[in-house]
C-alpha cells in the first residue's frame, strides 16, 4: 500500500468517528434539558445531528454527488427546510410515530443516495435518477420527521414550547454545519487525488451496505418491540 | 381570671392548624366524579371541618379558565370538609381555597411556642432580639391552600396561573412533568410579589409532617429559603405527594393586632408511573427514559469497528482494482 493511500485511510478513519456513534435519548441529555434553558435544546440538538450517523451518513452521500461550494449551499438548504418544516411542525402538533419505522425510512435515505451515487438507477433499471433536488427535500421532511420523533421523547413540558422545538432545530442546523466542514472538507480535498475514485465507490458501497444494515436493524428493533 | 384564659389560649393555640387541600388521587379521568378533602389539622389528618362563611374564596383552574366554586358544593365527612366536583376536559387543574381573616390572643409563652414550631423563627429572633418574647399577643391569621392535580393524559399550563391570594406558591414549571430525583422550582408571592427570604417547611408522604396539634411537634422534610427572586429549587427525592407550607409573620399596627400571619400551602404528587404526553394540545403517551436508552442504539464502538473494516476493505479493494 503506497503511501497517499495510508494517508487517506488515516484520514477516513479520524473522521469516521463523527457519523458513528449512535444517538438515542439519554438521561445526560433529559438532565440538560431539565436544567438548562433554550441554551439546552440548541446543545442537545447539535449534539443529535452530530452523533446521528443515518442524517451524517445522507449528507455525505449527498456532498459526494455536489461539486461547488454554491451547489452545496443549495442542496444543503433544502435540506435544512424540509427537515425544519416536519420537525417543527410534527413537534408542535403532537404528531409523532414508532421510532424504528422513521429511523428505518431514514436508512432507506441512505441506501437510495449511496445507490444513486453509483450510478444504480442507470446501472439496474436502465433509467436516470429522480431530480436529486426533490429527493433531497422528501428526505430532509424525512429526516426531520425522525428528529421529531426523537425531541418528542423527550419531557419538554408544556411552556416555552415553539421556543423549545425552535431551539432544538437551531442546534440541528448548528450540528449539520459542524458535520458538515470536514465532510465536505475531505471529499473536496481527496477529489484531486488519484486514489478518489476507489474511495468514492468504497464509500457509497458503504453507503449502500450501511442503509440496508440500518434499515434491517430498525425493522428487528420493530418488531422485537411489538 | 388570668390562669383561666391562659388555659382557654392554651387549648386554642394546640388546636391551631394547619391546612392543605387533599386528593385520594392526583390523577384523576376526564369527566369523572372526584372529591377534593380539606384537611384543617396537619397533612396526614383533619382535626375539624371549616365554616363555608370563612371561605372567601374557592376556586378551579382548568382548561384557561378559573370557576368559582358555590359553597353548596361543600359537605362535611366526619372531621374534614369535602368538595364534590366533576373533572372535564383532560388537563392540569388547579384548585385553591383562601379563607378569610381570623384575630386569635395568645399567651406569650405559647405565641413564642407556635412562632418556633411551626416554622415561623424569625419573629420569634425579633421578639427576642427587641425583647418582646414576654408580651402576649393577638395574631390575624388566614389561610390560602392550592393544590395541583392531574386530569387524563393531557398537560395544561393552568398549574402556572396565580389565584392572587395573599400568599401564594407558584410552580415554575409542571409539577406533572417530574420524576423522582428531578427538582421543582416555586416562587413565593406576597400580594402578588416575589417573597425572598421566607422559610418553607417541604415534605411529602413519606415522611412524618409538622404537626401542631398536640404536645409532639416533630418536624420532618426539608426546610428551604427563597431567595432574592422569591423562588425556591426543591429536590423531589421520591413519588409520592407533596406538601409546601409557609407562614409569613408580620408586625401589625392595626389597633388591638399585634401580628399578622398570612399561612399558604401547596399539594400536588409526583408519579412515575404515570402516562402523560408533552405536546401543547397532543394525546400521546410514551415511556421512554432510562429503559430507552438502553435497548436503543448500536453501541457506538461496535459500529465504529464494523464500519472501519468495511470502509477500509472496500477501499483497499477498489484501490487495488483501478
Amino acid at each position: 500500500m503506497g503511501g497517499p493511500t495510508r494517508r487517506h485511510l488515516l484520514t477516513l478513519c479520524l473522521l469516521l468517528p463523527l457519523g458513528l456513534l449512535a444517538h438515542g435519548v439519554t438521561d445526560a441529555d433529559q438532565e440538560i434539558l431539565r436544567s438548562g434553558g433554550l441554551l439546552a435544546y440548541i446543545l442537545v440538538g447539535a449534539k443529535h445531528m452530530l452523533t446521528g450517523y443515518d442524517h451524517l451518513l445522507f449528507l455525505a452521500g449527498v456532498i459526494f454527488y455536489l461539486s461547488g461550494l454554491r451547489d452545496i449551499v443549495r442542496f444543503i438548504t433544502v435540506f435544512t427546510l424540509g427537515h425544519s418544516i416536519t420537525l417543527i411542525g410534527a413537534t408542535y402538533l403532537g404528531i409523532t410515530a414508532d421510532e424504528h419505522l422513521v429511523d428505518a425510512v431514514i436508512a432507506l435515505s441512505v441506501l437510495y443516495k449511496g445507490f444513486e451515487n453509483l450510478e444504480g438507477f442507470k446501472k439496474w433499471f436502465g433509467v436516470s435518477s429522480p431530480n436529486l433536488l426533490l429527493m433531497v427535500f422528501v428526505f430532509g421532511l424525512i429526516h426531520g420527521f425522525g428528529l421529531a420523533t426523537r425531541l418528542q421523547s423527550f419531557e419538554i413540558g408544556t411552556s416555552g414550547f415553539l421556543a423549545k422545538i425552535i431551539s432544538f432545530n437551531v442546534g440541528v442546523e448548528l450540528g449539520q454545519v459542524l458535520a458538515l466542514i470536514p465532510i465536505v472538507f475531505v471529499i473536496t480535498r481527496w477529489k484531486s487525488k488519484s486514489s478518489y475514485p476507489a474511495f468514492y465507490r468504497a464509500a457509497n458501497v458503504y453507503l449502500v451496505i450501511a442503509g440496508v444494515g440500518l434499515f434491517v436493524y430498525q425493522l428487528v428493533g420493530y418488531f422485537g418491540n411489538s | 381570671m388570668r390562669p383561666f384564659l391562659f388555659v382557654l389560649v392554651a387549648l386554642v393555640v394546640l388546636s391551631s392548624h394547619d391546612m392543605y387541600l387533599r386528593l385520594d388521587s392526583y390523577f384523576l379521568p376526564p369527566d369523572s366524579e372526584a372529591t377534593i378533602q380539606l384537611y384543617n389539622g396537619t397533612f396526614d389528618r383533619s382535626d375539624n371541618t371549616i365554616d363555608r362563611s370563612r371561605m372567601q374564596d374557592v376556586s378551579l383552574v382548568a382548561g384557561g379558565t378559573r370557576t368559582p366554586v358555590d359553597s353548596s358544593q361543600w359537605r362535611e365527612e366526619g372531621e374534614t370538609t369535602v368538595l364534590d366536583f366533576t373533572t372535564g376536559a383532560a388537563g392540569t387543574y388547579v384548585a385553591g381555597v383562601s379563607t378569610r381573616a381570623r384575630s386569635i390572643a395568645l399567651a406569650a409563652a405559647d405565641f413564642n411556642d407556635y412562632l418556633e414550631h411551626d416554622g415561623v423563627v424569625d419573629m420569634l429572633e425579633t421578639r427576642r432580639r427587641t425583647g418582646q418574647l414576654e408580651q402576649d399577643a393577638v395574631e390575624l391569621y388566614s389561610k390560602h391552600v392550592k393544590t395541583i392535580f392531574q386530569v387524563g393524559d393531557r398537560w395544561t399550563d393552568d398549574w402556572s396561573t396565580p389565584l392572587h391570594y395573599p400568599i401564594e406558591f407558584i410552580p415554575l414549571s409542571n409539577p406533572y412533568d417530574l420524576h423522582a430525583g428531578d427538582s421543582l422550582q416555586v416562587v413565593l408571592q406576597f400580594r402578588d410579589q416575589p417573597l425572598s427570604d421566607q422559610l418553607v417547611l417541604i415534605g411529602n408522604d413519606h415522611e412524618h409532617s409538622h404537626s401542631h396539634d398536640g404536645d409532639t411537634h416533630a418536624h420532618a422534610g426539608a426546610e428551604l429559603r427563597t431567595d432574592a427572586r422569591g423562588t425556591l429549587t426543591i429536590p423531589i427525592a421520591s413519588d409520592g405527594t407533596w406538601h409546601l407550607r409557609t407562614i409569613l409573620m408580620t408586625e401589625s399596627e392595626q389597633e388591638g393586632l399585634t401580628h399578622e400571619s398570612n399561612w399558604a400551602t401547596l399539594t400536588f404528587a409526583v408519579d412515575h408511573g404515570q402516562p402523560h404526553s408533552h405536546a401543547a394540545g397532543a394525546e400521546h403517551d410514551h415511556a421512554y427514559g432510562h429503559e430507552h436508552e438502553h435497548t436503543w442504539g448500536i453501541p457506538g464502538y461496535a459500529y465504529l469497528l464494523g464500519s472501519l473494516a468495511l470502509l477500509g476493505a472496500l477501499f483497499l479493494y477498489f484501490n487495488r482494482r483501478t
